[in-house]
């Protein structure tokens, strides 16, 4: 999946959630929430990745299959506070699309493919670089939140154990999470700055990733049924 | 003929109401080496953005007095983890991300990130992830994103202070081929006992201002011993209680004692 084209990675990540919201549910919302959490399956193993107990190639896509189920949990559970259960049903497949979509397009979509791709279509570097950024910031604090648990670890508090046990860490951790990466704000954009992000000059892409005529087709197709589902919904 | 020219430059960041530099005037030269010598908070930093046209341009703030910049500045921060930018999987492309910011054609940055990566001696990196590299070999990776640019004027914010021996030692054999080349290079430093071989000028910087600024033998002056920005060989003499004038390197020292 994360050999195809970024565009049209992005044109699957928005389709499904537009038709989990035009097609009639829960039907629709059924099947789009099905197809997209079968997708949070596909993220491959990078070279290099080790796991105990399973394949490379198949752990990343169940991290990413439960990262998308933790994330769409609360909302159904909030849903079911709120509403009756069909209601329920309906909205609760729709945002698990949204959700497992967007978890799905941040596992496979690479920030530097992405950019390659907007450079060699003529967006200005900044903006691409906008969009980038903000895919690359999940895994980013991911790794710096495992930082700073390891750290804390090693000066004796745990996250694990009771509830308070794990609020407390949780507390610690928030802080300085938050106010490292807005430290680490004002050096990158130092760093980005001098290294000509903002000098206004036309990026050379380096590896711009190949655009094949089958998957522009494909796009344009996904973005018709998008409109005639939307048509054929609202007559 | 001058690369970079501060003349009477007085900085205010955001919101402050002291400047954190106050009448600053600096020149530096074409194949000039000057390196910035002071204890924390004394402005070095600062000067730095300022020389590299990020101050008051991207911190904000207000400047008075003038900055002239006759060509292009790159400049390498201290902390690599933060320079490097998340855009890239390989080192080569790491390297190339500025170069191609500038739009230059394929060969012209191919040419110049393969030049970089043999002049830090990071060539056999160029197909790793940067998110495995160790510290010093990150900076190193920046010190060569920078290069691959062909800046004509580099600026450096302790350079060597996520490097070990060897790694310190290249950086400032680097630094010394860039002046042969004709670029000009500012630079802060704490390891005041590789400035004599490296630097052309020294300038001393206290709460903001050029205290003095001169030949490196003002590393081996009274008043830098004494304010602990001294050699430590000169700092040993004097603390021996040897006479002046203090020796600056250990090959003056046993100059001397013969």
């Amino acid at each position: 999946m994360s050999a195809l084209h970024p565009f049209s990675l992005l044109a699957i990540a928005a389709a499904l959630p537009a038709f989990a919201w035009i097609l009639p549910a829960p039907a629709g919302g059924l099947a789009t929430a099905l197809i997209a959490m079968g997708l949070t399956l596909t993220p491959g193993a990078r070279s290099g990745s080790t796991s105990a107990g399973l394949t490379p190639r198949w752990r990343p896509g169940l991290v990413t299959f439960r990262t998308a189920l933790v994330i769409a949990a609360p909302f159904w559970l909030f849903l079911r506070l709120l509403h009756d259960v069909p209601t329920t049903v309906a909205m609760g497949l729709r945002i698990t699309t949204m959700v497992a979509s967007c978890v799905w397009l941040v596992a496979v979509l690479s920030p530097d493919r992405l950019v390659e791709a907007m450079v060699a279509r003529g967006w200005s570097l900044a903006v691409a670089y906008l969009f980038a950024a903000t895919l690359s910031a999940v895994p980013v604090l991911k790794a710096r939140a495992r930082r700073i648990v390891e750290a804390q670890r090693c000066r004796g508090l745990s996250p694990r154990g009771s509830v308070a046990n794990r609020l407390r860490a949780l507390r610690a951790l928030a802080l300085p999470l938050v106010l490292s990466a807005l430290h680490e704000v004002d050096e990158r954009t130092l760093a980005l700055e001098t290294r000509g992000l903002g000098m206004g000059v036309r990026r050379t892409p380096l590896a711009a990733p190949l655009d094949r005529t089958a998957e522009r087709v494909a796009r344009w197709t996904l973005l018709l049924l998008c409109l005639a589902a939307l048509i054929r919904r609202l007559a | 003929m001058r690369i970079l020219g501060l003349d009477g430059v007085t900085f205010w960041y955001p919101a402050t109401a002291n400047p954190a530099l106050e009448n600053v005037s600096l020149d530096v030269g074409p194949g000039e080496i000057v390196a910035l010598v002071g204890r924390g908070g004394a402005g070095a930093s600062t000067l730095l953005l300022i020389a590299a046209g990020l101050a008051p341009r991207v911190t904000g703030g207000r400047l008075a007095g003038s900055v002239s910049r006759g060509a292009r500045a790159g400049i390498v921060l201290p902390t690599p983890w933060t320079q490097v930018s998340g855009m890239a999987f390989t080192v080569w492309d790491e390297v190339a991300f500025g170069a191609a910011n500038l739009g230059w054609p394929g060969h012209e940055i191919t040419r110049h990130v393969d030049r970089a990566l043999e002049r830090l001696e990071i060539a056999p990196l160029a197909s790793r992830d940067p998110a495995t590299l160790s510290g010093g070999e990150l900076q190193r990776v920046i010190i060569a994103g920078i290069l691959a640019m062909d800046p004509d004027l580099v600026v450096l914010d302790e350079p060597t202070a996520e490097l070990d021996h060897e790694g310190t030692r290249a950086v400032w054999r680097l630094v010394r081929s860039l002046a042969a080349e004709g670029k000009a290079v500012l630079l802060a430093t704490s390891d005041v006992d590789a400035l004599p071989d490296i630097a052309d000028r020294i300038a001393w910087l206290e709460q903001g201002s050029v205290r003095a600024l001169g030949e490196p033998s003002l590393l081996a002056g009274d008043a830098m011993c004494e304010a602990g920005l001294g050699t430590t060989v000169a700092g040993l003499w004097r603390a021996a209680g040897l006479g002046a004038p203090y020796p600056l390197t250990v090959v003056d020292a046993v100059q001397r004692w013969r």
